[in-house]
């Protein structure tokens, strides 16, 4: 009896979720085997290495630009980040602190294409940098540059990402109880090292999961390289872009989809470790 | 042990936004001595640690080490070295790691620190914790660790923020004794604070009572608790017995009753104080009140009465069973009265 029980049990609560499940699997996991698929299915319908081939001759410099691009702005946003959040936590005058609270969470609310076009007008030769530099005497007119390639992407990806990384940063510094850095203060810890010493290793798993989070973000990014450079070397989106809109070429497209899955899965390993890592000596 | 203060404090006032929480409190600590500040929660005493500390920033008041004044340093300046209610371990680190860190900071080689938290952890009794992670210990480890981090930097004043209410009472009253062991024989000097009347009367050399941002009495225990100086003080050192009285004809003291006049003031004593009468009289000069038991508790060692008087009630504590309801004398010798004028408020 209590068997069947049990059985009924299992099955209404397969019921209930059954709904959830089938949307995940036909709108999340079959288009992503289609792409897996397809990338490897020849005209003939057999198996065929040559869109991968065709994808990695062709686009091999872009995926190493993409991993740098992403990268470096991820160690740009693991700084600034981290600048905020343990200013807004752990120092500096109260109205100072304020203020950036309330600045720095604006870019969070701004569409990634919106970021593009600012910068796009911020950045460029003519743009607004330089008319200040020029302006505060910190360059001379002759040697402004246009800071619209790599360097515009790695700033727009950053200026992007980091309120988001922060905001998860600073709640979790906020939580490290006051005492720990008193302590650490009081046996003669400057507040750098206090950062380095007591706070950044207890928040060292968020700071990580917001890392990943912003990476696998901005593998995804089509707007911002488009709008800045999408000049060859740029991001393999709008290389995925190219492929599909002017060549009609689902097949590389797709190739181009799963390198670019790949990446994203190297950080997801690095997310999982992280948290198995953690599961663990609490188990 | 010098006579000259060592840890000097003047008229120090320290507030929180508008409320006031220390008032122009002045302390004096000797080198090698151990300072209890007692008080109820929110009579300013871990203000006035962590004051010293460097981590309140004081309105007005200096704050002298020895000849250096150290108001204005920074805590990591001062050389004093605190330990957390709460322990404040690192739970990233091992319990050497721990121990070290101040050291670290200090720039010492690994040799010479893994050296002196050896030490440490012989002092303590920890020997063979090293590379345990502090997660992993009972409180009565993690206490002996933040002792330990707070006396390897051997610092000039160690500072105690009530470093045993999160024990049980049994481990509480063991480290206790340690604790003033090893003061003595490392013959640092040390505040501690602690709501424990009977904690600061076992550790200190001297207790600071404090009462609402004031040191209401500061002086050896053996003063505090036989000759306290107000109402506050004579009710926080367990004379929890008030009563109005009136002087007597033969020169003692009689229950006021409700009447007031000349001389007329509030008497405290301590239940343990106060006898019973049973066929044995009273004393000469001796408090005699008269009223029923109300309400009887075993404690253990005895029993503790309620015994209800005209106008009031007063605690005493007795050997003997009595029954609830038994008409009964109190007698509370002379010399246990603590008299102050009736317009001084207790507050305890």
């Amino acid at each position: 009896m209590r068997g069947n029980e049990a059985t009924r049990q299992q099955r209404t609560g397969l019921a209930l979720v059954s709904p959830a499940l089938g949307v995940v699997a036909l709108f999340f996991i079959l288009p992503m085997l289609m792409s897996v698929v397809l990338a490897f299915r020849g005209k003939n319908g057999g198996l065929t290495f040559e869109h991968m081939a065709k994808a990695l001759d062709l686009y091999q410099n872009d995926l190493l630009f993409t991993v740098a691009i992403t990268v470096l702005s991820t160690v740009g946003i693991a700084i600034c980040a981290i600048l905020i959040a343990s200013y807004l936590t752990l120092g500096g005058s109260e109205r100072t602190r304020t203020a950036l609270r309330w600045l720095y969470r604006w870019p969070l609310f701004i569409p990634f294409i919106v970021t593009g076009q600012v910068m796009r007008t911020f950045l460029a030769k003519n743009g607004l940098l330089n008319h200040v530099l020029i302006g505060g005497g910190l360059i001379d007119p002759g040697s402004a540059q246009s800071l619209l390639d790599w360097r515009g992407i790695v700033i727009a990806l950053v200026w992007k990402q980091v309120p988001f990384v922060t905001l998860l940063l600073a709640g979790a510094m906020a939580s490290v109880d006051s005492q720990h850095i008193e302590a650490a203060r009081n046996l003669g810890a400057r507040r750098w090292q206090v950062l380095v010493d007591i706070v950044l290793p207890q928040v060292r798993g968020t700071l990580l999961v917001g890392l990943v989070l912003s990476f696998v973000t901005m593998l995804s990014v089509l707007s911002v390289p488009m709008m800045i450079n999408p000049n060859s070397p740029t991001l393999i989106t709008v290389d995925i872009a190219y492929r599909i809109n002017t060549h009609g070429d689902y097949a590389v497209a797709n190739a181009l989809c799963l390198l670019s899955l790949l990446l994203a899965a190297g950080g997801a390993a690095l997310y999982l470790r992280h948290a198995v890592a953690k599961a663990v000596p609490a188990a | 042990m010098q006579t000259s203060p060592f840890l000097r404090i003047e008229s120090l006032t320290a507030a929180y936004g508008a409320t006031r929480v220390l008032d122009r409190v002045d302390l004096d600590v000797r080198r090698g001595e151990l300072v209890a500040l007692l008080g109820s929660s929110g009579c300013g005493k871990t203000t006035l640690l962590r004051s010293i500390a460097g981590f309140v920033t004081p309105e007005s008041g200096r704050i002298h080490i020895g000849e250096r004044d150290i108001t204005a340093l920074a805590p990591e300046h001062r050389g004093t070295a605190m330990m957390f209610q709460s322990y404040a371990l690192w739970p990233h680190m091992s319990v050497a790691q721990n121990i070290g860190y101040g050291l670290r900071m200090r720039g010492w080689k690994k040799e010479a620190i893994a050296g002196r938290v050896g030490e440490m952890l012989t002092l303590l009794q920890l020997e063979g914790y090293g590379p345990r992670p502090v997660t992993q210990l009972s409180g009565g480890q993690r206490q002996r660790v933040a002792l330990g981090r707070a006396l390897a930097v051997s610092p000039e004043v160690l500072l105690l923020d009530e470093p045993m209410s999160n024990l049980d009472y049994k481990v509480r009253v063991e480290l206790r004794h340690e604790l003033r062991a090893l003061q003595q024989r490392i013959g640092i000097t040390a505040v501690y604070v602690t709501h424990d009347r009977e904690e600061a009367l076992a550790l200190a050399d001297r207790i600071a009572v404090l009462n609402a941002g004031r040191v209401e009495q500061y002086g050896t225990p053996e003063e505090l608790f036989h000759q306290p100086a107000s109402a506050f003080v004579a009710g926080f050192m367990g004379a929890d017995n008030a009563i109005d009285v009136v002087p007597a004809a033969n020169g003692g003291w009689q229950a006021a009753n409700g009447a007031s006049g000349g001389g007329s003031m509030r008497a405290y004593f301590r239940s343990e104080a106060a006898q019973l009468l049973g066929q044995s009289p009273a004393g000469p000069g001796a408090l005699v009140l008269s009223g029923t038991v109300a309400q009887m508790l075993y404690v253990g060692h005895g029993y503790r009465y309620r015994i209800r008087l005209p106008a009031s009630e007063v605690w005493v504590h007795a050997p003997e069973r009595i029954d609830q309801g038994t008409p009964a004398s109190v007698a509370v010798p002379q010399e246990a009265l603590l008299l102050f004028p009736l317009h001084e408020q207790r507050a305890a």
